[in-house]
């Protein structure tokens, strides 16, 4: 997967209130926060991992270091967008496009686009994820003045002692077809994913080569072309078909979301004409993306990488440039998304049917007569803090959460059951607790049949009381 | 830190009694008292200052220091707080939050007087926020003691925010509260309340209305919505 991929996947964190859909580009949501979405959820770092049904645009700036001793810079731009629910199967597209300036990799320009669409189910406890995407990528190559030549991507044909051949234009226009499918669990407040990809990649390479037949040998009229030099065009095809392993680990600190991946060609097949510009292998890519939330529609979004290859335009310009691949080639973005943007469909499945507490003991003693209660009666103890076990019924949803007072309102992902509720467990100390849950990271809402508590903020809290020692 | 104050908070205790009865009464009451609002100050809740930008976790701070100079419970408010920041609001809005219920916890000591747990004082700022007045959580201390308030606030605020008027609402609260076990008929009146609610604020009131009759004369509390009582009016046949 691309980091810009990953990327977006990162800035895709759930926005509604009912699941965490994996959606689109890459893949964040979840939370050490798992806990949202809050911003909860993570998905998968595969291609179209794991990202969120949530509605978000994305634009990220990227510098990296390729080839070693040259820098190229980048501008992202990335949209996931839920497309809605079939079945038990929940689908998003993401969409995302990368330009790239001229650089002194002598890349005159580059333009990559790409357009997925993901599905997603729930299978026991794990989800299983599944997207296909199609891309076209064009990369102009050029002397440009930078003094630079390409190499040739063919084999002259000449004397290499008196003929000199260099690159001057090179276009290399190509189609990427990617297929993925993976499977992603949670444990604790960590989401873990592991997937498998397989990207067919055509490209057709069009080459314009000056010869320069003096090659520093003292000029000599040529009596058939009377010139020193002359031009050709080649036009190669090359066919190239990659798998790639994929897995991540996405977690929350807070608000801020984290997503530590990793992507590891596991096999290459290339099918060229004889004039077809060699392919390069990419390296294993270690990733790392963060996103910070500013406001409710704005986040900061950063990310690193140990190898630029995993940058827009991977299918065609690994092998543009005239140095070896390097495996530590390192490239950071920094970037910023917007969600819940007006006009934009808020996709909130929700789904919440019913809550209801039971208590199972207290903290500090032994000396517990409340074996159930509703949550919204007062349990009545001698001592003081309870454990109390929540439980949503919420058949549907894929991820449910919670936060309140009892949780410092940080979120904390509720566990499913086998019946199709949703548990967690709380230690409640005696006095009055204000609590909000929410399904697939949407909306929080008030539990269902707890006593409303005022909303400061513009949303409805559920109150629980227990009562201490009078 | 916190167990040096705890064990010196339990050395000056103990310096405080035996030294009882050496003190003029005037001077033991200066020490108790400061070393009662030493106690109160450690009771007082924290809050991580990670959560929140700079100037909202300073501007927090220094209001948490008024807060408990004034006797107000803090934790209430460090919950505020916390949850602005969950929603990711910002700071002027978390600190608007903040402040807004801190007034309301000083007009709830106020209004229930001395002595009232923080639970309580917390349920009688959450009524104010929602609309209910002061006289109205006089009218419930009337009826109920410190401590036993809890759960006809919560029910008096979620029976005003589903739409029930404010007249109405103390009314039936106070004419439950005043019987005994009255907790579990509070919330059964709730309940209904919050079924019929769906339907229209008209709904809950004639629900609300319904559930205390048969609540004062000892009848099982009709438990169907009001609009299932009726049958349909069809239009006369031509």
């Amino acid at each position: 997967m691309t980091l810009a991929r990953r990327l977006l996947c990162a800035s895709c964190f759930p926005k509604s209130a009912a699941i965490i859909h994996m959606a689109l580009l890459a893949a964040i949501p979840v939370q050490l926060w798992a806990q949202r979405s809050g911003e909860a959820p993570v998905a998968p770092a595969s291609a179209i991992g794991p990202a969120t049904t949530a509605s978000t645009i994305s634009v990220l700036g990227l510098a990296s270091s390729v080839e070693g001793a040259t820098q190229r810079s980048e501008i992202w731009m990335g949209a996931t967008q839920s497309l809605g629910k079939l079945g038990r199967v929940r689908f998003s597209t993401i969409g995302h496009g990368d330009f790239q300036p001229r650089n002194a990799v002598a890349a005159n320009s580059a333009v990559e686009g790409m357009m997925a669409l993901r599905a997603r189910a729930r299978v026991g406890g794990a989800h299983i994820w599944s997207a296909v995407g199609y891309g076209y990528v064009n990369v102009k190559g050029g002397l440009s003045g930078t003094g630079l030549g390409l190499s040739p991507a063919l084999g002259t044909g000449f004397d290499g002692a008196h003929v000199d051949t260099t690159v001057s234009q090179r276009v290399d226009v190509g189609a990427i077809q990617r297929a993925e499918a993976g499977v992603m669990s949670r444990v604790s407040a960590v989401e873990f994913s592991v997937g498998f990809s397989v990207e067919r990649v055509s490209r057709v390479t069009t080459q314009t080569l000056t010869i320069n037949e003096s090659n520093g040998l003292p000029p000599v009229q040529m009596p058939m072309t009377g010139k020193l030099a002359t031009t050709r065009s080649t036009r190669s095809l090359q066919r190239r078909d990659i798998a790639t392993g994929i897995a991540s680990m996405g977690f929350h600190t807070g608000p801020t979301t984290w997503l530590v991946s990793m992507t590891s060609p596991v096999a290459t097949w290339v099918t060229s004409d004889a004039l077809a510009a060699k392919p390069r292998i990419a390296p294993t890519i270690a990733s790392v993306a963060i996103v910070q939330p500013v406001t409710g529609w704005l986040s900061l979004v950063g990310a690193a990488a140990t190898n630029s290859a995993s940058v827009g335009s991977t299918a065609l310009r690994d092998d543009l440039g005239s140095g070896k691949v390097k495996r530590f080639a390192p490239v950071v973005a920094f970037g910023i998304r917007f969600a819940g943007l007006p006009g934009r469909r808020d996709d909130t499945p929700g789904g919440i049917l019913s809550f209801e507490t039971r208590t199972i003991g207290s903290v500090d003693s032994a000396a517990v007569d409340v074996a159930h209660s509703n949550v919204d009666a007062a349990a009545t103890l001698e001592r003081d803090t309870l454990r109390v076990v929540l439980f949503v019924d919420a058949p549907k949803a894929e991820s449910v959460e919670l936060m309140g007072d009892a949780t410092q309102w940080l979120v904390t992902q509720m566990t499913r059951t086998r019946n199709g509720q949703w548990r967690t467990e709380l230690k409640l100390a005696p006095g009055v607790h204000r609590i909000t849950v929410r399904a697939d990271g949407g909306k929080w809402m008030a539990p269902p049949s707890l006593p409303l508590g005022n909303d400061d903020y513009g949303s409805p809290v559920g109150m629980i009381v227990v009562k201490g020692r009078r | 830190m916190i167990a040096g104050s705890l064990v010196g908070l339990a050395l000056a205790g103990q310096l405080l009694s035996i030294a009882s009865g050496m003190l003029p009464q005037p001077m033991r009451d200066t020490v108790r008292n400061g070393i009662e609002a030493q106690r109160s100050s450690e009771q007082q809740a924290q809050f991580d200052a990670a959560r929140f930008d700079s100037v909202t976790a300073l501007s927090l701070r220094s209001y948490l220091d008024a807060a408990i100079e004034q006797g107000i419970p803090t934790a209430p408010l460090i919950n505020r707080a916390l949850e602005g920041s969950a929603r990711k609001k910002s700071g002027a809005e978390i600190m608007r939050a903040v402040r807004l219920f801190g007034a309301a916890l000083a007009q709830a000591m106020a209004a229930l007087g001395p002595g009232t747990p923080v639970a309580e004082l917390e349920a009688g700022a959450s009524a104010l926020r929602a609309g209910v007045d002061e006289k109205s959580l006089a009218a419930i201390r009337a009826v109920r003691p410190a401590g036993a308030a809890i759960i006809p606030l919560m029910v008096l605020t979620d029976i005003k925010q589903r739409g029930v008027p404010i007249v109405t609402a103390i009314d039936a609260v106070t004419a439950i509260a005043r019987m005994p076990t009255s907790d579990e008929a509070l919330n059964g009146l709730r309940e209904t309340v919050a079924k019929n609610a769906v339907r229209g604020p008209g709904m809950a009131v004639d629900a609300l209305t319904r559930y205390l009759k048969s609540t004062a004369s000892g009848s099982k509390p009709a438990s169907a919505p009001a609009a299932l009582d009726r049958k349909p009016i069809r239009p006369p046949s031509p």
